[in-house]
């Protein structure tokens, strides 16, 4: 089953070395209890901009961001300054 | 005998491709040939999926640029791909017109999920590597 990454690390590495774990699994349930308040906000819009082409995105919008979200465990970007590391990772 | 072998056969019969032509193109789908150019299919049949695919910038020894080494997942590519059919059809129209205006012909609305695994599969032995200036490129699927 897929899931949003539960971590992410950032990290900046030079004269002063910083490094951070963020728990994005603590955002999660938060991000789903509004998901869900929200849900038939989003279905009255869809209704409404039905005749428009908003109403499939304001429908889609949700579950291809959640997509998107559960796809991004694995990206990582280092980038060598010189002076400088800058560390952004997904687990 | 597969698909691809009657499409040139058929192309031949209708006399749009010449026998050299066809003969060319029937040794390509020979199967178990060693010419390294299987179709996307059995490629994929033959290897692991790639899951990352990963682009490396490295400086020269001694040069002291910027070095840069980004991996992408392959699920974070076929996602991006999948949002580009929320995109409004005049606003499909403004990115090809921008496209065009850089040299680019391509319609992004041709762009398809079920491409993208095409692409992948064929993308297995891809390796670029770039030497230029004072930097190294290294592009390749893992």
């Amino acid at each position: 089953m897929n899931y949003p990454p539960p971590l992410m690390r950032l990290g900046i590495y030079g004269r002063r070395r910083f490094s951070l774990w963020l728990p994005l699994f603590l955002l999660w349930p938060v991000a789903a209890a509004l998901a869900i308040v929200l849900a038939p906000l989003v279905l009255l819009a869809a209704l409404v901009l039905r005749p428009l082409v908003w109403g499939k995105l304001a429908l889609l919008s949700g579950p291809m961001f959640f997509g998107v979200l559960c796809a991004l465990r694995g990206l990582e970007v280092n980038l060598n300054l010189g002076s400088r590391v800058l560390l952004m990772s997904f687990k | 005998m597969g698909d691809n072998q009657k499409r040139i056969l058929d192309l031949l019969a209708e006399k749009k491709i010449s026998v050299d032509e066809a003969q060319r193109l029937l040794s390509l789908t020979e199967p178990g040939k060693d010419t390294g150019t299987q179709g996307p299919e059995e490629s994929a049949g033959s290897k692991d999926k790639p899951r990352y695919f990963r682009v490396q910038v490295q400086p020269e020894a001694g040069s002291g640029k910027e070095s840069v080494n980004v991996r992408i997942p392959m699920a974070l590519i076929r996602a991006g791909i999948k949002l580009t059919s929320l995109i409004p059809a005049h606003a499909s129209d403004e990115v090809n017109e921008a496209l065009k205006e850089k040299g680019v012909d391509f319609d992004v609305r041709n762009l398809k999920p079920e491409d993208f695994d095409e692409l992948v599969a064929a993308l297995t032995d891809l390796e670029v590597d770039v030497r230029g200036g004072r930097e190294k490129v290294h592009i390749y699927v893992e």
